[in-house]
């Protein structure tokens, strides 16, 4: 990235850095403490909660595995979002591909149709989806959640794959046509390759937030075998409302996995997530 | 001309329609798998929230029709409406202070890391990390943190000596919304932070070295070169932010419950929206009807809203750059 | 091995005629090359060729038989994009061997040919690099080695040089002319650049505006060239142009005042030109002779000189302000701003009607 404003150390420098690594410090130190207090006891917690804790005992750990359902809201939660995204990067990088590749009457029609998906918030349409999945017996179901994080997704992911695809030459695609390659082989052997980093963006773009989604959920499921983990964690507050340490395991479990691959994968993360608000 | 000759069919047109109708084919296939989930789980449900909003509903079975009778019941029944305005203006006072506390914060951020001072990637990676967490996870994450009696927070102001500031902050009608706003600032600033950050990178590094050169100082560049220049982020995160205040749900449903406790001073119209349409104590019973319509509003009101700002925020990039 | 024909080809886009009617026919082992302005259809024409573009209307015949209802890839063609189209995943290996691949021939047939094509091209060594890690050269190679490796009856190249600095694409025009008489197979080049066209080419096919303007020779098209846009497309600095008109009609003898003054006589056999026609008379700058004498004389004023030693450009404007290039073989002691007279010597130059047609005359 280039250096675009570069100033020599003085009083405003100074004032930047001690600004900026305050901010680090707020934005850190609670997700630490969160960490750190998973460790201790109720008793620990109440009477030095600021200090390490005393032993990094994984007990509030073993009673989240053996005594709550949070492992299986774990997994729910990787069904669905695995799922989810699996399908949609498949379905809307398939309509990206032909709106994007091909000349056709109506191509401008089904873009906007794309489109204006991305400006109805499905939430205010809760009630006629709850009626609409409970006909097709998809309440209390992942699969009916899967339906509604793919559809909901489905406008911005074809309206970021687009972009990329968009960017392609078309000299590849008639390089291809005149090796005689089909059109489907040209999609998946020649075209999609070329945009895989897109489709991570894309992906983690979706994932994220159905990962971290607890309204649908919330008016969808109810039997406890089918919760997702942003949903099931409210149960299991309310659950162990008295035994902190328990709680902040908990906390610190369910932010764990994202936690650990955003770390690694920062620059993808950051990109990802903003690709919706930068052009 | 041409349709002339094409009318007399020969083996060879043969070749060439069957050609195009594969293509067709083809093209079917790839767009027929997105358009028909996102009519059926998206187009299909918005189009009946406003069918079923014109009906009367026990449960979930529809009764007659009832013109705007929901509409009415909604906006001028005294029973509903004093929720209704009550919720509309903490939504208000959430966009409001979102924009000056979340994004004002975030706007100072980018602009110092557009500098890329040391531990430039640290400072990114430290920003971002809450906006990757669930809602949830903050929000319960904070209300322990917030606890009166045991919680860090109020734990730290006695350590410090400010021991008159430990309040219960969820529990009192003064401060719980200010709370959960600086809860949801401290989960989101990243996001803006970093949308700003790239939209500065994309400014070209010569016009802000020749403002320099002309003896521009560090503020005069912010506020004459960058600002002007970073105007369609702006527009984005104000109509994200826009859009996000008003469908505010997470965090006061987690941290204040579904009655907006205390006393309804975090009530929100994503909170009333769910107690009308699935029920709840204070509303009665669940009612599809006055719910859709609640929610035909609300959409009504978001879409106005955010496509005057964006016009207005749109004809202010186009005249500056 | 192959002959072409195209014979009443159009292509419309959107209601837009680009391609109205054109008729060719391209002998076997021809090396053809489609020049003209950017815009005028040459690459439109060679995608009709090749099958990326459906005709309108028309035919195209290969070895006489009809294949403009075939998909590109059983046209028996191949070609070199402009940008070489290199699979960007792919090394030069896979990139070489994908038809081949594609068209589900044996493994043992496809090494054999892609390592025949990769030893004619000196490209052995790169066979597992990506695109990526290759020269331009070096890409246009494995481009040219991907259309060899299908052994296809006509090559057909989209302005595979204009990607490349100046040196390469003198040296790759070189490789490209021994390419082809390697090979024994006939070729069908795009260019804007007329020197290509004028280097490489058996057969020139000058287009305009969705028309071809003149098939032939280079020296033909360079000696005489059909038209005014041809005259003017050929041969560089572009030929000089007078306007004038027919004064006098005597027989096959005509009589034309220039705009400029000069007036000069000469005989038409066939021409039916009348008084008051409209005509321009054609002086490549090379027969533009500094001094008086010839067959007419026209005054200017040096606006710029180039004076490179071994020849002289020197840039004139007229009283009645036409533009002129003098080329002079050998130095010209001309200043700028200086006034000097040229003259021209009928037989060197062109002369078109009102219909902007050549006329043939002696003078």
């Amino acid at each position: 990235m280039a250096n675009v404003i570069k100033k020599p150390g003085d009083l405003g420098s100074w004032l930047m850095h001690i600004f900026l690594g305050a901010n680090a410090v707020i934005m850190l130190y609670p997700i630490l403490m969160m960490a750190l207090s998973s460790f201790k006891t109720n008793k620990e917690i109440f009477t030095s909660p600021f200090s390490l804790p005393r032993s990094f005992s994984l007990d509030n750990f073993a009673v989240i595995w053996s005594q709550t359902n949070v492992p299986r809201y774990f997994i729910n939660s990787t069904i669905v979002t695995g799922l989810s995204v699996l399908v949609l990067l498949v379905v809307g990088t398939m309509a990206a591909y032909a709106l994007s590749r091909y000349k056709f009457k109506g191509n401008i029609m089904i873009s906007l149709f794309f489109l204006s998906g991305l400006m109805l918030p499905l939430r205010l349409a809760i009630i006629p989806l709850f009626i609409q999945l409970k006909a097709l017996g998809l309440v209390d179901n992942l699969l009916g959640l899967i339906c509604i994080y793919t559809a909901m997704s489905l406008p911005a992911t074809v309206f970021i794959m687009t972009g990329f695809l968009r960017s392609l030459p078309s000299e590849l695609e008639d390089s291809a046509r005149m090796d005689g390659a089909s059109e489907f082989r040209i999609m998946v052997e020649i075209m999609v390759p070329l945009i895989t980093p897109a489709m991570v963006i894309a992906g983690i773009y979706n994932a994220v937030p159905i990962w971290n989604d607890f309204f649908f959920p919330l008016i969808f499921i109810q039997s406890p075998e089918w919760k997702t983990l942003a949903q099931g964690l409210t149960a299991f507050f309310g659950e162990y409302s008295v035994n902190y340490g328990v709680l902040y395991a908990g906390l610190t479990l369910a932010a764990l996995p994202i936690m650990l691959v955003f770390i690694v994968q920062s620059r993808r993360f950051i990109a990802g997530m903003t690709a919706g608000a930068i052009k | 001309m041409a349709q002339l000759t094409k009318s007399i069919k020969t083996p060879f047109d043969n070749a060439v329609v069957r050609r195009r109708q594969m293509r067709k084919l083809w093209l079917a296939f790839l767009l027929f798998p997105a358009m028909a989930i996102l009519l059926t789980f998206v187009f299909l449900p918005m189009a009946s929230a406003i069918w079923y909003s014109v009906y009367e509903w026990d449960g979930l079975v529809r009764g007659e029709f009832i013109g705007l009778g929901n509409f009415q019941e909604v906006l001028f029944d005294p029973r509903n409406n004093k929720f209704l305005i009550n919720a509309f203006f903490n939504n208000v006072k959430v966009f409001i202070a979102l924009m000056v506390f979340q994004n004002g914060l975030a706007l100072i951020l980018a602009l110092f890391l557009a500098r890329e001072p040391k531990g430039y990637r640290f400072y990114q990676i430290a920003f971002f990390l809450p906006v990757i967490l669930s809602t949830v996870i903050i929000g319960f994450q904070w209300k322990l943190f917030l606890n009166p009696i045991f919680g860090l927070v109020n734990t730290l102001l006695r350590n410090v000596g400010l021991g008159d500031w430990a309040v219960p902050w969820l529990g009192l009608p003064e401060t719980a919304l200010g709370a959960m706003i600086l809860v949801n600032a401290w989960h989101w600033v990243g996001f803006p932070t970093l949308v700003f950050l790239a939209a500065i990178h994309r400014i070209p590094k010569d016009l802000i070295e020749a403002a320099r050169l002309d003896g521009a100082s560090e503020w005069m560049i912010a506020r004459d070169i960058i600002w002007p220049l970073m105007a369609p982020a702006v527009t984005i995160i104000v109509v994200l932010t826009f859009i996000g205040s008003f469908n505010w749900f997470e965090i006061p449903y987690i941290m204040g419950g579904l009655e907006g406790s205390p006393s309804y001073s975090t009530d929100m119209l994503g909170l009333l929206f769910y107690r009308t349409a699935f029920g709840s104590v204070s509303a009665g019973n669940s009612d599809f009807g006055t719910g859709s319509a609640l929610a035909v509003l609300i959409f009504i009101f978001i879409f106005t809203f955010s496509t005057i700002a964006t016009r207005y925020l749109t004809s202010r990039e186009v005249e500056l750059s | 091995m192959a002959t072409i024909e195209l014979r009443d080809v159009t292509k419309d886009f959107g209601g837009v005629q680009v391609i109205h009617g054109a008729n060719l026919s391209v002998q076997d082992n021809e090396f053809v090359v489609f020049v003209g302005p950017s815009g005028c259809g040459k690459s439109t024409l060679l995608r009709l060729l090749s099958g990326l573009e459906e005709l309108s209307s028309g035919e195209i015949y290969i070895d006489g038989e009809r294949i403009d209802h075939l998909p590109p890839a059983r046209r028996g063609l191949a070609m070199v994009f402009q940008s070489y189209a290199l699979y960007p995943h792919m090394n030069v290996l896979q990139n070489m061997s994908y038809a081949l691949k594609v068209a589900k021939k044996s493994k043992q047939e496809i090494e054999e040919k892609v390592h025949a094509a990769a030893e004619i091209l000196q490209l052995t060594e790169l066979l597992d690099r990506k695109p990526k890690a290759l020269s331009g050269g070096q890409r246009q190679r494995v481009a040219i080695g991907r259309a060899i490796v299908r052994d296809p009856s006509v090559f057909l190249f989209d302005e595979p040089l204009s990607n490349l600095d100046a040196k390469l694409r003198v040296q790759m025009r070189l490789e490209l002319t021994n390419l082809h008489k390697q090979l024994q197979s006939t070729m069908i080049y795009v260019t804007h650049d007329q020197v290509e066209a004028m280097t490489m080419a058996d057969k020139i096919v000058v287009m305009r505006a969705g028309n071809i303007e003149q098939v032939g020779p280079p020296l033909e098209l360079f000696n005489k060239p059909a038209n005014k846009f041809v005259a003017g497309f050929i041969g560089s600095p572009a030929m000089n142009f007078f306007h004038g008109q027919v004064v006098g009609v005597n027989n096959a003898t005509y009589e034309v005042k220039l705009e400029n003054g000069a007036q000069f006589t000469f005989t038409a056999q066939n021409s039916n030109l009348a008084e008051g026609d409209e005509v321009d008379l054609g002086v490549r700058p090379e027969d533009l002779q500094p001094g008086t004498g010839g067959h007419g004389t026209m005054a200017g004023t040096a606006t710029a000189v180039e004076r490179l030693g071994a020849q002289t450009y020197v840039y004139l404007r007229s009283p009645i302000e036409e533009s002129m290039i003098i080329h002079h073989a050998g130095d010209l002691d001309v200043q700028s701003g200086e006034q000097i007279d040229v003259s021209f010597d009928l037989k060197s130059c062109h002369l078109f009607g009102p219909d902007e047609q050549r006329i043939e005359f002696e003078g």
